[in-house]
């Protein structure tokens, strides 16, 4: 069973101070919510650089190389249509589209990977939402917690949550 | 001039980003008092009067798509009229929530931050209307699913050379951008939304579209990566429709639209006529939505000097679009330009355009009517009406009088056709009342994040942008 132990926090500039104060004493399993980024999490969290970059380039270069391909096919080879004696294989005029399919693959890729892999989303419950006050983390306030299995380690955290200026703290339990 | 060095550095000071002095606590609480609030009397008349409009656009599709599209007023020659009119008008105000919600935010411009959901679903809802046109402009809507390359026992497939083409592509990557580009902003908003309802139908609402958003950093940190990457995929993108969308006409031979200027001219075009859209809603909407503080005149006076920058940039197209048809020598280019715009039967649309487009914003160099609501929104109103008849001109001017005499012939509108136009408007409008009631309008999360940045922690007066 999943158990959490929650700190709420005024100052998002004190929730910052205070994972990096929480990872250096050894808490593990950390993360901090907030109503709007916190600048400087990256670094207390030891985040590793986003992958959301490459996963738009792979995007955007699939969607390009299909774009094209496509009408180069289609054109050309499936149907092709005789204007003016023009060639069936428009470099010229394949351009447009190769560029609008590459964005539209790169956006549907950067959306759809963002909410479904790194967010992890959607879901219909997470344990830091049986705390009721946990609210105020998308209004006004931040919010601190570390994960742990052990309900012995319960104690020890809440103190240490205490210590680096969390004004209110609890814990949770996972529920299924 | 007695003017003494505080006065004169109080007048160029600009005004604040954000009016007076908040914590997320009071911001949350002001930017979605709209959405809390009962639905106010005013608000539901505009509603009842934008749906029934909706009504009469419904009407006149039906009896486009029953009787056809002899139903209006287009003829040979003038065979694209109010149909190709009002869809490049529309996608044109579409274009100012992108420019604003991306370019703007790649060049770190914070004015944008108060202002772009608001104009991100300003674009959402006009390239709604603008679909709407060229689908019932096919003749045959239930097969407009033939531009989609799809496998088909028929074994047709689309002509891939052609810049309508280029248009289905380009229109529905944009939409589908602008769509998601939104969403993804809106979902700590309506996050926060979750959480500050008070009956369980809100929350339940807010919170299937929130997605079990927490706020979590780990989430953040991906978050604005992808925002800003999707912000840097929209800004090409957003060139790129209206450059498609002018050649459509730049590509055929037509004197009066056979022009390399087109594609600049289009886009600034567009960024001029939405950022007058902008200020023709903004404005009002600020004012009943007690979004003052948020919504100051220093943005109000940003969007009119990007008015008068694109509205400059246009009256060059204008300028460069009749030297080339003088230097060209050509008789065709040169009749289109200097008889049948100026002096033909359709002078008085040429006139309406260049009052409204070259002298209008021209006010705009003075501080007072940057910062005076009146002269902003009839003046916002007039660039609206005056790039209406921008595309009346190239479009049905151009076509009336083309080649042989012969073949010329006059357009008349029907009455369908204007109540497709009338019933886009309302049917706009009606979304956008929609929205501004259900969603919160300012992208909430973004705004308390400038707050941060501009006033550092709560009380302790910040750097930039601070004022006493």
């Amino acid at each position: 069973m999943k158990r959490f132990v929650l700190g709420e926090f005024e100052e998002p500039h004190a929730c910052v101070v205070a994972v990096r104060r929480l990872r250096e004493s050894g808490v593990g399993g950390l993360d901090a919510y907030s109503p709007h980024p916190l600048p400087g999490i990256e670094d207390a969290l030891l985040l590793p650089r986003s992958k959301v970059p490459l996963v738009a380039l792979t995007g955007g270069l699939l969607g390009a190389i299909g774009g094209y391909a496509l009408q180069w096919y289609l054109n050309s080879i499936a149907y092709p249509i005789t204007v003016g004696n023009r060639p069936q294989h428009g470099f010229w005029t394949n351009i447009p589209i190769t560029f609008e399919s590459g964005i539209l693959i790169a956006v549907l890729s950067i959306f759809f990977g963002s909410i479904f892999g790194f967010f992890q989303l959607p879901r219909t419950y997470h344990a830091v939402f049986e705390s009721e006050r946990f609210r105020t983390a998308s209004l006004d306030k931040c919010w601190v917690s570390a994960e742990t299995e052990d309900e012995a380690a319960l104690e020890e955290l809440e103190r240490k949550f205490r210590e680096v200026g969390a004004h209110k703290v609890h814990n949770v339990v996972e529920s299924v | 001039m007695a003017e003494t060095a505080s006065d004169l550095r109080a007048q160029l000071e600009p005004p604040p980003l954000i009016e007076g002095r908040h914590d997320d606590g009071t911001l949350n609480k002001t930017l979605n008092d709209f959405v809390w609030r009962r639905p106010p009397r005013g608000w539901l008349a505009l509603l009842l009067l934008g749906m029934a409009g909706t009504g009469v656009l419904f009407t006149a599709i039906t009896i486009t798509i029953a009787r056809g599209i002899g139903m209006w007023g287009n003829n040979i020659p003038v065979g694209w009229a109010f149909g190709i009119i009002n869809f490049v008008w529309w996608i044109g105000i579409g274009h100012a929530g992108t420019l604003i919600s991306a370019i703007l935010l790649l060049f770190q411009q914070k004015w944008r931050t108060s202002i772009n959901r608001f104009a991100e679903a300003m674009t959402l809802f006009a390239v709604m209307q603008a679909g709407i046109y060229p689908i019932l402009h096919t003749g045959r809507p239930w097969f407009a699913y033939w531009m989609i390359p799809y496998p088909s026992t028929n074994s047709i497939w689309p002509q891939f050379k052609s810049p309508l083409m280029w248009d289905v592509f380009a229109v529905s990557t944009y939409f589908t951008t602008s769509l998601l580009f939104w969403y993804i902003g809106l979902i700590p908003d309506l996050a926060s939304l979750r959480d500050s309802s008070t009956s369980r139908r809100a929350r339940v609402a807010y919170g299937i579209f929130a997605l079990g958003w927490r706020g979590s950093a780990r989430h953040w940190h991906h978050y604005k990566i992808a925002y800003l990457l999707l912000a840097g995929l929209a800004t090409p993108l957003v060139l790129s429709v209206h450059t498609i969308v002018s050649w459509d006409f730049a590509l055929s031979i037509l004197p009066g639209w056979h022009t390399t200027i087109f594609p600049p001219y289009f886009v600034a075009g567009a960024v001029f006529s939405g950022f007058a859209m902008v200020l023709t809603l903004m404005i009002p909407a600020r004012r009943y939505m007690g979004l003052k503080h948020v919504i100051t005149a220093r943005h109000l006076e940003a969007m009119a000097k990007v008015m008068l920058c694109t509205g400059l940039i246009v009256t060059y197209g204008y300028l460069m679009e009749h030297f080339a048809a003088w230097y060209s020598g050509n008789p065709y280019e040169q009749h289109v330009f200097f008889v049948t715009r100026p002096r033909g039967p359709y002078a008085w649309a040429y006139f309406t355009q260049m009052f409204c487009n070259v002298i209008v914003p021209q006010m705009y160099w003075f501080r007072w009517a940057r910062r005076n609501v009146w002269t902003l929104w009839v003046g916002a109103v007039l660039v609206n009406v005056g790039m209406w008849f921008e595309r009346f001109n190239i479009i049905v001017t151009s076509l009336h009088q083309d080649f042989i005499p012969s073949n010329w012939a006059m357009y008349y509108p029907t009455w369908v056709d204007f109540s497709l136009l009338f019933g886009t408007i309302c049917f706009f409008g009606t979304l956008f009342l929609l929205f501004l009631k259900f969603l919160p309008a300012v992208a909430v999360s973004e705004v308390k994040e400038l707050n941060h940045e501009l006033h550092g922690h709560r009380g302790h007066p910040g750097a930039e942008g601070a004022h006493p």
